[in-house]
Formats: structure tokens, sequence, C-alpha cells
């Protein structure tokens, strides 16, 4: 599936980095400890999180993720949102809690394994 | 659905204690502590799945009532965790599958997450 | 008695409880010479269904109701109690549990039982069916008043308490930097709102404030306090601590906004939600902050059902 199919399928909302939505996603990875992500997280993977701050781009783009969806509509702060632009890192946002969402797209093919 | 269930489901291992007859109708999957005790809903019946292992994790279970917690990916938690959970009445499990996985699959099985457990009600 | 005896919690008192604390030490005896003629006024005048028969100091025999009659019966000759009792006693010792005499009442069909002193062997009283289960609810008495007691004293305080205006502090000390002891007070105060009988919506949300505050001491400050009043209206809670202090209250209480340095997310915490959590759980805050002195938090918490509603305002 591409970010872009994801978009539309579970309605989110997108902060930045629009045009690098024909990324194929080749897996699914939820965590809130950085230090989790950067340990385990893989290339490819859409990223769901609580956290807002600016680090989180620093580790997607380390990890070479997909892109990164927080959750409970939750809104990324000023300073996230120019880093990602920089980095081209699509953010979006969902208005569910991660087990939902999770579970969702779980359903819809995205595996949490290789 | 019941822990013993669950357990099943998550091939997990049970860590401490033994109430595994416990239902569970909601699933909370998070790492944020603070974010676990905004969700009103967890109290009494509902299951945290969380990377975190620290005491707190524990702690706020406690606070938030909240029965039973499965940690990811088979860590194992500190001496003071399992302690806290042992004096709290509180389960813990470990399962070797990822949050997303472990998630992915309670979700097939049918358990809310607490905003679709609020529509419910 | 025996469909007594199954009940679990007679049985318990059965072990727990002993012969001599249900015996009658009222000691009516006769000797072996005595003439039958007397035994039945003994019987009646006392009540008894039996009497034990002792010779210098030693229970020799019983001769109870059943003797009597065969020797009525038999036609009524001038004979001692010697010749009629039943040397073959049934007893007890003092040191028994309970539950013995009463299967032993189920065993042998008895009304009564002689009990013995162990060391000496020494008539010290008798055992009857009566006297069992006085026993068992004296002490059944004796334990629900214990319980009703010590539950009373503690939800029951406030009335008690004789005064204009009674109120309850709680006091909890805070190492900052400690995430091992992080929430224990949170912790300690909801267990002592829950003894005191609060309401369990109110203990919950009053627990989740102070964990919040404490949380944030622990973060932020290098020590602080959690100062807790309740009275029978509303429950205050103040957290004060030395730490760097706030410079933009209201920024601060915005979901999300944090300062929390980067290694505390690692710990679970720091994501911003704290001040805003306990918003939500109490009816009233207000917080305080000089910028390198400290802040205070206070809280309030209504506990009376006229002047809350127990809804969590917002949501999650």
């Amino acid at each position: 599936m591409k970010l872009k199919e994801l978009v539309e399928k579970f309605d989110l909302q997108i902060q930045c980095a629009a045009d690098r939505l024909e990324r194929e996603i080749k897996g699914g990875y939820v965590s809130d400890l950085l230090s989790d992500v950067i340990a385990n997280g893989r290339a490819g993977d859409v990223w769901i999180t609580l956290q807002i701050h600016q680090n989180i781009v620093g580790v997607a783009s380390l990890k070479d993720l997909a892109a990164i969806i927080i959750i409970n509509g939750r809104q990324p702060e000023e300073n996230t949102i120019e880093k990602a632009k920089n980095e081209g890192i699509p953010i979006m946002v969902s208005k569910m809690c991660a087990f939902e969402l999770v579970g969702r797209l779980y359903n819809a093919g995205i595996s949490g394994t290789r | 659905m019941n822990l013993a269930k669950i357990k099943e489901i998550l091939k997990a291992d049970l860590i401490v204690g033994s109430s595994l007859e416990r239902e569970i109708k909601m699933i909370c999957a998070c790492d944020l502590m603070s974010d676990v005790l905004s969700c009103v809903q967890t109290r009494f019946s509902s299951l945290l799945l969380t990377n975190l292992i620290h005491p707190q994790t524990v702690r706020t279970a406690e606070i938030a009532e909240i029965p039973a917690i499965c940690f990811m990916r088979g860590k194992e938690p500190q001496d003071l965790t399992m302690d806290l959970a042992k004096k709290n009445d509180i389960v813990l499990l470990s399962t070797s599958f990822s949050l997303y996985e472990a998630s992915g699959r309670l979700y097939e099985e049918g358990l809310p997450g607490c905003g679709e457990y609020r529509e419910a009600k | 008695m025996t469909p007594y005896v199954k009940a679990p919690k007679i049985r318990e008192l059965g072990y727990e409880l002993k012969v001599r604390d249900a015996m009658d030490r009222n000691l009516i005896t006769v000797q072996p010479e005595t003439p039958m003629s007397k035994v039945r006024g003994v019987l009646r005048s006392n009540r008894i269904s039996g009497i034990p028969v002792i010779d210098k100091n030693k229970l020799v025999g019983v001769v109870c109701v059943e003797d009597l009659v065969n020797w009525l019966r038999a036609g009524a000759d001038n004979c001692s109690v010697e010749e009629k009792m039943s040397k073959n006693v049934v007893t007890l010792y003092t040191d028994e549990p309970l539950i013995h005499a009463i299967n032993k009442l189920e065993q042998y069909g008895f009304f009564h039982f002689p009990v013995l002193e162990r060391s000496n062997g020494e008539l010290v009283g008798t055992i009857t069916r009566e006297g069992i289960i006085r026993g068992l609810l004296k002490k059944l008495e004796i334990d629900y008043r214990e319980e009703e007691i010590r539950h009373y004293r503690a939800s029951h305080v406030f009335e008690d308490m004789i005064a204009d205006k009674t109120s309850l502090i709680f006091q909890y000390y805070v190492a900052g930097q400690d995430f091992n002891r992080a929430g224990e007070s949170a912790s300690a105060l909801k267990k002592t709102l829950k003894r005191l009988g609060t309401h369990p919506e109110i203990v919950r949300r009053a627990a989740i404030a102070v964990y919040e505050a404490e949380m944030n001491l622990v973060i932020f400050a290098r020590s602080g306090e959690i100062i807790v009043k309740v009275d029978p209206n509303q429950i205050r809670i103040e957290v004060e601590d030395s730490g760097p202090g706030i410079p933009d209250i209201e920024k601060a209480m915005q979901p999300g906004y944090s300062t929390a340095p980067n290694w505390v997310r690692e710990l679970g915490f720091g994501a911003g939600m704290g001040l805003n959590n306990i918003k939500k759980c109490v009816d009233e805050m207000n917080v305080t902050s000089t910028v390198g002195k400290g802040t205070r938090v206070e809280m309030y918490v209504a506990t009376k059902k006229e002047s809350v509603s127990y809804e969590v305002k917002g949501t999650g």
C-alpha cells in the first residue's frame, strides 16, 4: 500500500511533506520511546506515536521511516513540522487511539514483522 | 475475553500474578503514562500493552486501576516492577510480539480500544 | 449440630476455641457411696442430664438419666451410685479444640461430657451442647464487634469528632529525581482515602491529580511536599516544590507542551499532559510559580454530592 492510499482509507490529516506520499509502506511500528524506535524501527515503516516534539523527525530520518502518524488528534509542535518539511518526512494525524489505528492498519495488510 | 485467552493469542508468558480469569473489556496500547491516566475508561477491566518496563508502568496501572499489563518483545521487567505488581495484585505478562503485532492480533479478535469502548457505552 | 459444623466459619471457630472456653465450671458431683435415691433430686434441681462421680478427686464414672430410669425399672432398690453408674466415661481435656467436643456429641449421642485437666486428670468442668453453642456465639459476637469497630472508626471519623470543623491533614515528602519512588505518595493517598470511605470516583480523581503533580515534582525539582487536607466537604491538595519554576504557566497548561528533558520521555513521561490531566480531574486548580524559586499547585476536589458532578471534564 502507498502512503497516499493510507491517508484516504483512514482519513488522516496531512501536516507536511504531502509530495512524498507515493512511497510504498513496508510495515508498521508503534512506540513512544525513541530509543525503542531507534533500536527496532525498519526502513519503510509507518511510525505510530503520541510524541509531538521535534526529536521524532530526527529518529524518522535516521531509520528512513516512511511516515509518522500522530494519534489521538494531537497536533505536532511547530518546530517539528518545520524540521519534517526540511527532511521530507510526511507527518499525519489521526483522531483514533493507537490500538484502534494499529488494529485497522494490521487488518489492511500492513504487518509488524517482515 | 479473559486474560487466559489473551495470553494464548499473544503467546505470552505469565510473569507475575495468577488471576487469569480476569475479564478484559478494552485494550490500551501506550508508552506514555500520562496518556494512560487521561483515558478514563481504563479502570477495572482493561489491559495495558506497553514497551515501557519501568516500575512507573505498574504505579500508573495501580492509580488508574488497570488490572493487567503486557510487555512487548519478550522484555522482562525489573525486580522493583515485579514487586510492585505483586503488592498491588496486578498481573504482568510478556509477549515476544511487537506492540504493533500484538495490537493487530487483539484488534482482530474484536477487543476495543478506548475510543470505540466509549461509543459502545 | 452436624449441618452447622460443616459451615466453614463454624469449623474455623471450632478449631480456634478450646473446650475450656465453653465448659461449665460449676461442678456438681456425687460420690460412689451416694444412694441412687438422691440422684433424681440432683438431676432435677440442677437441670442436668448426667452427674460425674468423684472418688477422692478422681473421676470414676458418670451417672445419668438413663441409669436412673434403669434403676427405677429394676425396682428402685436401696443401692449406691457405684452400682448403677457407667464406668466407661468419655471425657475431654481442657486444651482440646472445641470441634472435638462437637464431634463427640454427634458420635456418642450424649448431651454432656466431663472435662479433665490434662496435667493431673482432675475433673474441672462439664461440656454440654448449650455450652458449645453459647461459646461459639460469644466468639462470633466478639469477632463481629471488633470488625465493626475497625471499619466504623475509619469511615466515621468526621461524624465522631466533636468540633465546629474537623479536617485531616496528610503530608508527603517527595524526593526529586527518584523515579523508582515516584508515585508512592499518590499510591499512599489513594489507600488512605479508601480507608476513610471516600467515594471511589473521588479517590480515583484525587489519586490521578496527585500522581501527575508528583511526577512533575520528581522530573523538575530536587524536592517537594504534598499536603492533603480532607474535610467532609472537600479535599484540598497542595503540591509545593523548590524547583526551577514555570516561566509561562498558560503555555504549560496546553496539552502536549513540555519542557521535560529527553531522557524523561524514555521513562514514559514528559509528554506534556500532566497539568492538563490534573485540570480534568479536579474541580478547581491554581498554579503559581516563580522562576528560580519554585512552583505551587493547589487543587480542590469537592466531596459532597450536591456540589460536584462526577464526570471527568473533557475527553481523553
